[in-house]
């Protein structure tokens, strides 16, 4: 008897479910910092406002490349629904938090797919991961760095409106 | 001769892949597709369809079915998109193809791992 399934697609239908979890997850993402840029913007924080319009983009980048990944390896990719985005932040330093908690929430998500790959030997998608993980390393240490400005700058006097001139600057360039 | 054993012994080459005694499923390989003995008709699918049946048939909460105390008919409508074929199940019925489907996955998958280990890892 042919080998079929195997025929038609090279992921595993487990993969192919958790790949469309990531796919909703980095739509989401790419909706939450929408969501950010819209209250900084609205706030008097132009600075940040592109900066998260920026990481808007870059999460609906994340999200087409597992996209197309699934697609090329002939499985279904689903177009994800995306609902209750918040618009609505009780301070700026909030935003940031929220930005590297939604950083988090994508590592470990990546994480446990790789994992996934090694439980049942698919290193081509554990090496299609690899991008992901060494982007991660970026993603979350310019959200930790944006963070701890308000540590080193201070919100005091003009300290907001320092931070927002600084987001931008945030910059990750690790050779390691 | 039933009509699934009329496919069987023509041209058509299925083979197997898993049966209990409410139905059966048999793949062939010529036309790269499986054929689903059940509720009384020969469904023919193709493999985005079998795992869209899957999906389908895996979706139906079988536990709150079981409890709905509402006056409506005990019935499931399986229907997938881009498909011909429409099934009409009470809820025995359900049980029973997703019993099948199960079983019919895991012998899918055992013998991915029989090709690959026969056939495709080079010693």
């Amino acid at each position: 008897m042919k080998d079929l399934i195997r025929v038609k697609c090279l992921i595993s239908a487990e993969m192919e479910t958790l790949l469309n979890q990531q796919i909703k997850k980095e739509a989401y993402s790419s909706a939450v910092y929408l969501g950010m840029a819209s209250w900084c913007d609205r706030n008097g924080f132009d600075g940040s406002s592109v900066y998260f319009f920026k990481q808007a983009e870059e999460e609906r980048h994340h999200q087409m490349k597992f996209f197309k990944y699934v697609l090329d390896m002939g499985a279904t990719a689903v177009s994800p629904e995306i609902t209750g985005i918040k618009i609505e932040y009780n301070s700026f330093k909030e935003v940031f938090e929220d930005a590297l908690d939604q950083e988090i929430n994508v590592t470990q998500s990546i994480k446990s797919i790789a994992a996934r790959c090694h439980k049942e030997q698919d290193y081509v998608t554990l090496e299609f991961l690899n991008w992901f993980l060494k982007e991660q390393r970026e993603e979350e240490y310019k959200a930790r760095r944006a963070l701890e400005l308000f540590e080193v700058i201070g919100e005091e006097g003009t300290g907001r409106w320092q931070i927002d001139k600084h987001v931008g600057d945030i910059k990750y360039d690790s050779e390691a | 001769m039933s009509t699934i054993d009329t496919l069987k012994y023509s041209d058509q080459g299925l083979t197997d892949v898993f049966q209990t005694v409410a139905g059966g499923i048999y793949q062939s390989d010529q036309e790269s597709c499986w054929y689903v003995d059940f509720a009384g008709k020969i469904a023919r699918f193709d493999y985005r369809n079998l795992i869209k049946l899957k999906k389908a048939v895996y979706g139906i909460d079988i536990e709150a079915a079981l409890l709905k105390s509402d006056k409506a008919a005990d019935i499931e409508i399986v229907f997938i998109c881009a498909c011909d074929h429409c099934y009409v199940l009470d809820i025995l019925q359900i049980i029973a193809l997703k019993d099948l489907l199960a079983g019919t996955f895991v012998m899918l998958e055992l013998n991915q791992i029989i090709c690959d280990r026969l056939y495709r890892i080079a010693i």
